[in-house]
């Protein structure tokens, strides 16, 4: 071998080992299930699947409340006077990485890709469980819910003129459509490679994102490497006032995207695990600590010294979600909107205490929900206040006013004199016995007498949906930044849906249809607060808290923020 | 012989009908229903239907455990609910993680377990002995989760012996490197339970006349340790170990999860939460399968060990 191509061997050897340092170590706290959009709704699946695909729209990295920006679109959508034409121009040159299934060729990404991802999600044998961001929405669609799915019969509302040129058409104006073509898992897929892999598709993903699948071993190991195809971007965020925001964009600003050439994803389910591989330096990025949080933060909500001294970086945020205790409106001992009944509710909400919630619970982890909009939302109002005070002296006295006495055992009864028993949902782990824990100390001050009702997950879910839970937690993350996504939760026609307190009230119900037809704005918010103090007065719902995300990070990540609403942020951070 | 062997595979069959019965009616009965689970956050019941016709789990009791007893004999159990992965691929990629770490967890467990078992025997009413047993009746009291969260945060953590957790892409790799601290943990685990057991087997054996014949005629203690007594104390030890070779199948969940082990008891664990049936069905047979062929295994060994032993 000739000096000069030792030279060159060695040269390469070092940028491979340079490479080599230049991937991203993350966890998942639960096994993933596949990386076909269509057919996946976990999170975790979700995150590589935001990593691997790109839907129309994203949103702005550092905007908040997240702001909508185009990502394989040349703009925003145009949106026709009438609120129910959508029409997107797909930028050139944008191309799926290589794959088999192309047969040599370089693949374009087109409109028609758009069309065909679109209508995978009605295909009815994915089953998709997130069909139901267009389900009712676009013209010609729904009915095509058949066994066997035609994809190249024409469909009306989703027309593709030419090329690179979208149009969809919807049954209904529909504000937040542009929200639903940001949404990761509205990426576009190949038609050539989801044939070619048929019931594979969920473990040879192709798409036009920033990296690739490189290695996977289910529920063990996902290795990713940066998509040699992905086009020119560069970093280029606007900060705006946030200072933190301001230096990570100094460091930033200019780079080539992804700065890094790859992630590898470790699947850890437990805490104690992802906690020790962390500080060992084992793992770059980890945000699912909730349960050790007292042993890295202050009082203060700041990183304890040590951990500053190593140069560990902390990212604290809310997540675009809400935890709220729910009443089945439609259960005859707590449902229906006589006066006792909402009195008996009231008393209940009256006597939960949050703050202990917060405090045992969460440990600390988490902020008090007054809204049900949670912060970074569009529609979200800081300054609201929960009507609903922690008042067990005022909750015994409203029970006492409404007939419910206690008995000679010492547990109130109803107004008629029959047992009065409140059954609480609950699933078989040990966080769900804290709850059960809380809520037996908040009847007990009240003097109701509780039954836990404990189910499995599938259960608990089916039980909701048939309105059979007398009372449960439940939670909601966003899918989209907007409030609709969150008042949708208590609209009537959503029962045996989203709708779990099976909340029917005319009043609420006439607002939201409002509301629906209106933009973010001072006439929506003033519906938004109207609803929020109706289902408040029937106390369908208690809103108890949103969980703190603290992402801890080794002192070579950088550019890292979390996102209220992308996943995996992975794209627009660098290790140095 | 052979007509022994026949008789007890004759015997597997309505054994593993009522496995088959069993697995079925409990899935159903406290299973809860998967179309929910899979149907995601906002779901109507038309879409509700539509997944239950795709699974299966709208047709009658009957036309369901008709497809059970199909999938048994073809031994094809399609593919996982949750993930579309076919349950054989499950099995190929996951049980071998799983056996890199309980193969050499058991062998090492059981040849140290014999040897401090022996020992202890030996040293009947002594104080190592009285040692040893307290030493193990505290050891065996303590949950495998105390050992796992100790040796991982003491081991791997804190002296940094072993990585926290992992799993590599060779063999070697993962014996040595990532499954290393799950065997020490397994078998600081099964070591104390091992030796009370094996020292009852060598405690019967040890006052037995023929041990005093054998010192009698001047043979060494070793020799009469490891083999008049060993062989006599066989039978018990070969029927325990062969009882523990089916749960190999079933794989060490709470082994796999800590250190991050792609192994089968993982994914039985993830089936469960999953309310995955075709998994849950398919490891329910393996290991019933598994066990009655290990069962018979031991029947014939003990012939093999001891002529006496009379198989009818």
């Amino acid at each position: 071998m000739s000096a000069r191509a030792l030279c060159l061997a060695v040269l390469l050897q070092a940028c491979a080992a340079f490479g080599a340092d230049k991937v991203l170590r993350v966890t998942f706290q639960a096994a993933e299930t596949g990386f076909d959009p269509v057919r996946v709704s976990d999170y975790y699946s979700g995150s590589i699947i935001e990593a691997i695909f790109e839907p129309l729209l994203t949103y702005d990295y550092l905007a908040r409340p997240a702001r909508l920006v185009p990502k394989t679109a040349e703009a925003l959508p145009q949106v026709s006077a009438d609120g129910r034409t959508y029409t997107l121009k797909v930028r050139k040159g944008i191309y799926f990485s290589d794959d088999a299934s192309f047969k040599g060729a370089r693949r374009e990404l087109t409109a028609q890709d758009y069309a065909y991802s679109i209508k995978r999600f009605f295909d009815p044998r994915y089953r998709s469980p997130y069909a139901f961001i267009f389900t009712g929405k676009i013209v010609g669609l729904d009915a095509k819910q058949t066994a066997a799915f035609d994809y190249d019969a024409p469909v009306a509302g989703l027309q593709t003129p030419d090329r690179y040129t979208l149009v969809i058409r919807l049954r209904e104006p529909d504000i937040n459509f542009a929200h639903v073509l940001a949404f990761p898992l509205v990426g576009a897929v190949a038609r050539e490679a989801i044939d070619a892999y048929g019931e594979e598709s969920p473990s040879h993903p192709v798409g036009t994102g920033a990296f690739r699948l490189k290695r996977y071993v289910r529920s063990s190991k996902i290795v990713l490497e940066r998509n040699p195809s992905f086009r020119e971007t560069r970093w280029d965020f606007d900060p705006g006032d946030n200072a933190r925001f301001r230096a990570l964009a100094e460091r930033m600003r200019g780079k080539r995207l992804p700065a890094i050439d790859g992630v590898e994803v470790s699947i850890m389910e437990e805490t104690q695990s992802r906690w020790l591989a962390f500080q060992r330096g084992e793992t770059d990025i980890e945000y699912q600590l909730a349960e050790v949080a007292p042993t890295f933060l202050g009082d203060d909500g700041r990183l304890r010294p040590e951990f500053q001294r190593r140069g560990i970086q902390l990212d604290r945020s809310t997540d675009a979600e809400i935890i709220y205790l729910f009443f089945n409106m439609q259960d005859k001992t707590v449902g229906g909107f006589t006066k006792e009944r909402i009195a008996l509710r009231r008393a209940i909400a009256m006597a939960y205490k949050v703050e202990d919630q917060i405090r045992i619970i969460r440990k600390g982890q988490a902020v008090r929900a007054h809204y049900p909009i949670p912060a970074g939302v569009a529609g979200h109002d800081p300054d609201y206040r929960n009507s609903i005070p922690y008042d067990p002296a005022a909750a015994n006295a409203l029970l006492e006013r409404y007939g419910y006495r206690k008995g000679a055992d010492g547990y109130r009864r109803h107004p008629d004199g029959q047992p009065l028993v409140i059954r609480y949902g609950s699933m078989p782990t040990e966080r769900d016995r804290q709850f059960d824990e809380l809520m037996k100390r908040s009847l007990d001050s009240i003097g109701l007498r509780l039954e836990i009702q404990k189910e499995r997950f599938p259960e608990m879910i089916k039980l909701q949906k048939e309105c059979r839970v007398m009372v449960h937690h439940s939670a909601w993350i966003a899918d989209y930044p907007d409030g609709d996504n969150f008042m949708q939760l208590l609209y009537g026609p959503n029962t045996h849906e989203s709708n779990n307190a099976c909340y029917q009230s005319k009043d609420f119900d006439r607002r939201y249809e409002k509301s629906r037809r209106l933009p973010d704005g001072p006439e929506r918010d003033r519906l938004y607060h109207e609803m929020t103090r109706i289902m408040e007065l029937d106390t369908a719902w208690l809103l108890t808290d949103t969980r703190i995300r603290n992402s801890l990070q080794q002192p070579r990540v950088v550019g890292y923020t979390k996102h209220p609403v992308l996943h995996a942020e992975w794209m627009y951070l660098d290790l140095e | 012989m052979a007509a022994y062997t026949l008789r007890r595979l004759w015997q597997f069959v309505p054994t593993l009908a009522g496995v088959v019965l069993l697995v079925f009616f409990l899935f159903n009965w406290v299973g809860g229903d998967p179309a929910y689970l899979l149907a995601g956050k906002i779901s109507n019941p038309a879409q509700i239907e539509n997944i239950r016709r795709q699974l299966g789990v709208d047709q009658s009791y009957a036309v369901q455990l008709g497809i059970f007893v199909k999938q048994v004999v073809s031994a094809d159990f399609g593919a996982s609910w949750a993930t579309n992965e076919r349950v054989a691929d499950i099995f190929a990629t996951r049980l071998g993680p799983s056996l890199t770490v309980l193969v050499p967890l058991l062998v090492i467990s059981t040849l140290l377990g014999l040897a401090a078992a022996m020992l202890v025997a030996y040293l009947r009413g002594s104080i190592t002995d009285r040692a040893v047993m307290i030493a193990c009746t505290v050891g065996q009291s303590i949950s495998i989760l105390v050992y796992i969260l100790v040796f991982q945060y003491l081991l791997a953590y804190h002296l940094g012996w072993f990585p926290v957790q992992g799993w590599g892409t060779t063999f070697s790799e993962n014996l040595l490197r990532y499954s290393a601290l799950a065997i020490v943990v397994g078998v600081a685990v099964s070591l104390a339970p091992d030796i009370r057991l094996y020292r009852t087997f060598f405690l019967d054996e040890i006052n037995q006349d023929y041990v005093r014949t054998a010192r009698a005629k001047g043979m060494s203690e070793g020799r009469v340790m490891w083999v008049h007594v060993l062989r006599n104390a066989a039978i018990p030890i070969v029927t325990n170990v062969l009882l523990q070779l089916p749960g190999l199948l079933a794989g060490a969940f709470l082994i796999e999860r800590f250190f991050g082990i792609p192994g089968i008891g993982r994914e039985v664990i993830l089936a469960v939460e999953r309310s995955d049936f075709p998994v849950i069905k398919a490891v329910t047979v393996y290991v019933a399968i598994a066990t009655m062929i290990v069962n018979l295994a031991a029947d014939l060994l003990y012939r093999a060990i001891d002529p006496r032993v009379q198989l009818k």
